[in-house]
């Protein structure tokens, strides 16, 4: 619930697509944050291979290397962002922390949007009791905070089934937390989009003709509500990864042995003040980067995809 | 408006019956309380009796209704740790936590408000774009970066604030600890209450703002501006006011927030509050506390959005409130 | 006359004013100058209760230190002080005289006699906590108001390491509302009377304790200026440094080894380590795993894990690396059993066991307990790794963790230990021997491992009163561990105090972490 969403957008055509397009490229901060969150998508995808460390090797933590700077203060070429409190390779730990929290990032909207398109469609689409049911779930369920929800969610969790458990299923359960918490905004937003949708003559056409009113939701109604999931989508990955954060930070995120961005930097949190920054700041930066870089997308899409800010 | 308020409070009450159920569940389920209550010495047939006495070994249904009977009178059990009733514990540590969401509230209203107005009346301004970036920026660094710096270098670096604790307090008509009133509460309200600032800020900004651009370009004020009115006018009394109403609700959903980041804050800083006080509970397992405060803090939600909800009808009767998305 | 008479009051008064202006700055002053001396200090927690019998913790006895006093306490060099208890004689060998020390008041005023110390050592024996140490002894007689005969049910060669548990408590104060239950709000979990240099003046649970000096202290010779100590604690390591390195406290224990280094360098800011008797250790539980009932496997986990690696990177240093249970300083240590690491060999007896492969195990550790122990079980899952053991590794905060533990939830459990009694044997009883619910024995023994010989040296040691023979006896118990490798023993952790330069903590600190406040002395800047 940290943006606004601007609900009632009609459909856009082809030729609006590619001016946005040609909008965009003329935007320098935008095509630059593209071309960032890109090399972050590849990185993430590509960790494996471009990680200069096999970290599940039995090699990989070796506590002999401990503690090591970056090795343009300390000249050690084998670790070019030094080594944390356990001797893995920085590099290495925060290309695959970024991995593990863009996963979590995505998995959890991708959740957030399935629910939200189909209670979306079926609230927009079928109105009446169910409806105003659904909408006053959404309604509760936003005004528990998703962070408030997930602080509770997993403490209590942690502690029911007990962090064994817990550090299992971890990356299961910050997912889950987060995607299910959070599927209001995409529901109100599809339903908007379906009233607005639902007045038009196509779809009094489609249901004369006898259409199922399935295949109307989901082959006529859903491709036009697109745009606005496509703005919620890019600011919603980003919210998640942050709260992703923060939950780590409370320690009731991922473990330390297999680390996020936010775990890490927890754990680098201890070494602020003992003179080994990069174990906390590289992290940090890393996520922060992301996070701005996503928000700045998001920031943009909605100006410019906003069809009121459009026409003018 | 009867109906509506009807169907509010419904709302609400249902709200709170699905809270304390979850409650009861972890009360019931939740850790272990008697390895928390005793050393490492004890033999495992006094650590059954312990259950006994703590009736643990009920079934969910009786310890459930026990529970029910209790909370109707404002009982929600006694906490393992404090040793006393948690509505009283939890009351206790209410003051901070309100003082301190209160000092950040007023600093994001000062500061908020205009920055928002400002970038939504001149969005070529240089400081507008300042402003605006830095809204992104906010949003995108997680608070507890920003309480580390902000401690390394007003505490331990500038000594200028202190990093933990809520200092001297003074007793406000007999039932609030305040620590408004003395140099040193202040001190030490200083970078708690900055760090959740923060944290609200660009949320704050950034809907004040498309707020403000959305009602100036509505129809009402471009009729203002044909009619000639003064620039100031238009932007401070005729659009502000239909700002702020939007900002009003949101603001209240945004009671979650608040509250989710008091947790952060207050961990960070030690700040004994209700925040501190939970993740304190659930370190040390103290079921009854933690069922108490999802069940008070789910009441302050439940409370703040009706509230909200109301105030919203009042002020915009025009809204048709049951069918309105809010 | 009129007029001079007026103005003649009139002066008077001024004068009187001023005088008694002067008069109030300068009691103001001088109370200001003798109240000056205040402490504040911030531990990672405040004592859970005023009880002194309700838990048996280090919060309890370092509270219990400064609010009462113990018949006996040890001294920085391990020897035996005597404090309330002036001196003491064996009548028989199971009867210790004890004389106290008269002219001695208890904070309510009470006089304190040999009746309190009975009605403390009969209390003690119905605290859960501390039972299990005060079974061993079977009475106590009154022989006249400054004398007691202490009866043990057998020869008791540690009966004065058990003596400095003993608080006394003012019996006229807490009789017939003396109840202790564990986390239960009784009368004396929330009031305390006893003989120390500190009275609980102000508490708030979880924020603050503030103690002030006690004005009729019976130690005059002690050197002790605080007047006031607040305790405030602090559960996370960075802000309690911050916190003194910010200057809002002055004295603050742990400290995070991590910090140390940079700790020391700040001017103005001291650091106390002081090596210690606590033992962490590893259990590899026989009873779940086939694998670990093999010797050679457990030789070779103990000779794949590098102890001294771990303290020096880990822990920076602030421990000892151990290849046995009893510390140097304890009756059983063997001095020529060395932390081993031997990467090769443990390989080849991984191959000789027939586990050249290797196998998977669950381990466990907690993460809020011990010093750096979520990193330290993290280091050991890597260097099981090398002999091919794959770790899946859970760390937990201690409150579940040590419900796991009680449950043996996984193959290899981390575990520290602190002897209660300052010797080799409580270590032997809790952790080696075969488990036995009815006694007690080997409540903490995660590994199943029981060898009878163990159990049979163990009480031999408990009645042996001939120093020699009884190390003899323990040396023995602690070889037999070292052959079987029974368990992984890993080091003795320092404890660490880091303070402000004008608090003189080094002389109050001790290895069991009671630093004695009432000592404290502090220079005013």
């Amino acid at each position: 619930m940290r943006h606004l969403k601007k609900d009632i957008i009609p459909p856009l055509q082809e030729s609006r697509w590619s001016h946005i397009w040609a909008g965009f490229l003329g935007d320098k901060l935008a095509t630059l944050s593209l071309a960032i969150l890109v090399f972050y998508c590849l990185v993430a995808i590509f960790a494996p291979l471009l990680a200069p460390y096999n970290i599940n090797s039995p090699n990989f933590m070796d506590l002999t290397n401990a503690e090591i700077a970056p090795s343009w203060i300390s000249g050690d070429e084998r670790f070019l962002l030094g080594t944390d409190d356990q001797g893995r390779d920085m590099l290495s730990v925060v290309l695959y922390g970024t991995r593990l929290s863009l996963t979590i990032g995505i998995c959890a909207v991708l959740i957030q949007i399935t629910l939200g398109i189909c209670i979306g469609l079926i609230s927009g689409y079928l109105g009446g009791r169910i409806d105003n049911f659904l909408m006053r779930c959404a309604d509760i369920q936003l005004s528990f905070s998703t962070m408030m929800v997930a602080i509770v969610f997993l403490a209590v969790f942690q502690a029911l089934f007990g962090m064994d458990m817990y550090q299992q299923l971890a990356m299961i359960m910050l997912i889950l937390v987060i995607g299910l918490a959070e599927w209001p905004l995409f529901a109100r937003t599809i339903r908007a989009s379906v009233l607005a949708e639902k007045q038009k003559e196509y779809v009094d056409a489609a249901r004369i003709m006898g259409i199922s009113p399935k295949r109307i939701m989901f082959k006529h109604i859903l491709p036009n509500t697109l745009t606005p999931v496509l703005v919620i989508f890019t600011v919603q990955i980003s919210n998640a990864i942050v709260a992703e954060a923060a939950l780590s930070f409370l320690g009731l995120g991922m473990p330390a042995s297999d680390p996020s961005l936010g775990a890490l930097i927890s754990v680098g949190f201890n070494y602020m003040f003992s003179g080994s920054w990069w174990i906390c700041i590289i992290p940090s930066l890393t996520l922060i980067i992301l996070i701005l870089v996503m928000n700045m997308l998001g920031d943009w899409l909605r100006d410019h995809l906003n069809p009121k800010t459009y026409r003018d | 408006m009867f109906v509506f308020l009807l169907r509010r409070l419904a709302q609400a009450f249902f709200v709170m019956i699905v809270i304390s159920i979850i409650s009861f569940a972890i009360q019931n389920k939740l850790g272990d309380p008697v390895q928390q209550r005793v050393s490492m010495t004890v033999s495992p047939i006094e650590r059954a009796q312990l259950r006994q006495q703590l009736g643990l070994n009920d079934s969910f249904l009786v310890q459930y209704w026990r529970f029910a009977k209790k909370a109707v009178h404002g009982d929600l059990g006694t906490s393992y740790y404090y040793k006393a009733p948690v509505l009283d514990v939890i009351f206790k540590k209410l003051p901070a936590t309100m003082e301190l969401a209160f000092c950040a509230i007023i600093i994001v209203i000062f500061i908020a408000t205009p920055c928002g107005i400002l970038a939504a009346i001149k969005p070529r301004n240089i400081v507008s774009k300042i402003v605006v970036a830095f809204s992104t920026m906010g949003l995108s660094i997680p608070i507890f970066i920003i309480a580390i710096f902000l401690v390394y270098i007003f505490s331990v670096k500038l000594h200028i604030a202190p990093s933990f604790g809520r200092g001297e307090t003074t007793n406000v008509l007999g039932i609030w600890d305040s620590g408004l009133f003395t140099k040193d509460g202040l001190r030490h309200l200083m970078l708690p209450s900055i760090t959740l600032a923060f944290a609200l800020m660009p949320i704050f900004v950034r809907l004040i703002r498309a707020e403000m651009i959305e009602v100036l370009q509505s129809d009402y004020i471009r009729f203002a501006w044909s009619k000639g009115l003064s620039s100031r006018r238009i932007y401070f009394i005729h659009a502000l006011k239909n700002t702020m109403l939007p900002v009003i609700t949101v603001g209240g959903i945004q009671a979650g927030t608040l509250i989710a980041y008091t947790i952060l804050t207050e961990t960070i800083f030690q700040w004994p509050g209700m925040g501190f006080l939970f993740m304190d509970a659930v370190s040390r397992v103290d079921t009854p506390l933690i069922s108490a405060y999802l069940i008070v803090v789910g009441g302050i939600f439940v409370t703040t959005n009706t509230v909200v909800d109301l105030i919203y009808g009042l002020v915009n009767p025009t809204v048709k409130l049951a069918n309105h998305g809010l | 006359m009129f007029t001079n008479a007026q103005t003649f009051i009139k002066t008077y008064n001024r004068t009187k004013n001023i005088r008694a202006f002067l008069l109030l700055i300068i009691t103001l002053f001088t109370c200001q100058t003798a109240s000056a001396i205040t402490m504040r200090m911030a531990l990672d927690a405040d004592p859970v209760s005023l009880d002194p019998h309700e838990q048996l913790s280090v919060g309890t006895l370092q509270f219990s230190h400064m609010v009462f006093d113990p018949l006996v306490r040890w001294k920085q060099d391990g020897q035996i002080e005597p404090r309330l208890a002036t001196h003491w004689k064996s009548i028989n060998p199971t009867t210790t005289r004890f004389y106290l020390r008269k002219n001695v008041r208890f904070h309510t005023g009470n006089p304190f006699t040999a009746k309190d110390v009975v009605y403390t050592i009969q209390r003690l024996k119905r605290s859960t906590d501390f039972r299990a140490m005060f079974d061993t002894i079977a009475s106590v007689d009154i022989i006249d108001k400054y004398t007691i005969d202490v009866h043990s049910s057998s020869t008791n060669p540690l009966l004065l390491n058990i003596m400095t548990y003993v608080f006394p408590m003012d019996k006229v104060f807490y009789q017939g509302r003396d109840d202790i239950i564990k986390f239960g709000k009784t009368f004396a979990s929330q009031h305390a009377s006893g003989t120390g240099p500190f009275i609980v003046k102000e508490r708030e649970l979880g924020v603050r304790v503030v103690f002030v000096r006690n004005k009729d202290y019976w130690d005059t010779k002690s050197k002790g200026n605080v007047d006031k100590i607040i305790l405030t604690p602090i559960k996370a390591d960075s802000t309690r440094l911050a916190a003194l390195l910010s200057g809002d406290v002055d004295f603050i224990s742990p400290v995070s080894p991590i910090d140390i280094a940079r700790t020391e360098n700040v001017k103005g800011i001291q650091v106390i380590a002081l090596p210690t008797a606590s033992i962490l250790l590893l259990h590899m539980n026989e009873k779940r795993r086939k694998e670990f009932r093999d010797v050679r496997v457990r030789k070779a986990i103990n000779l794949a894990i590098n102890q001294s690696l771990i303290v020096k990177k880990i822990l920076k240093g602030y421990a000892v690396p151990a290849g046995q249970l009893s510390a140097a300083k304890f009756l059983g240590h063997v001095d020529s059993i060395k932390p081993e690491y031997n990467l090769p060999e443990a390989l080849r007896l991984m191959k000789e066991a027939g586990y050249e492969k290797g196998f998977r195990v669950s381990m466990m550790a907690p993460n809020n307990r011990y010093m750096q122990d979520g990193k330290v079980a993290q280091a050991i899952a890597a260097m099981l790794n090398r002999i091919h053991i794959t770790v899946d590794l859970k760390t937990l905060p201690k409150a579940q963790y040590f419900q796991q533990f009680d449950e043996r939830s996984a193959d290899i459990m981390m575990l520290g230990w602190q002897s209660d009694t300052e010797d080799s044997n409580n270590l032997f009883e809790f952790i080696i021997a075969c488990p036995d619910a009815k006694s007690g024995l080997g409540a903490y023994n995660a590994s199943e491992y029981c060898a009878p010989s163990i159990n049979k040296d163990i009480a031999l040691a408990n009645q042996e009163m001939n120093p020699e023979k009884r190390a003899k006896i323990m040396q023995k118990v602690e070889m037999k561990i070292y052959k079987d490798s029974a368990v992984v023993p890993l080091y003795w952790q320092d404890d660490i105090w880091a303070a402000k330069d004008n608090v003189h903590i080094k002389s109050i600190v001790n290895d069991q972490n009671y630093p004695y406040f009432g000592d404290l002395v502090v220079d005013e800047k």
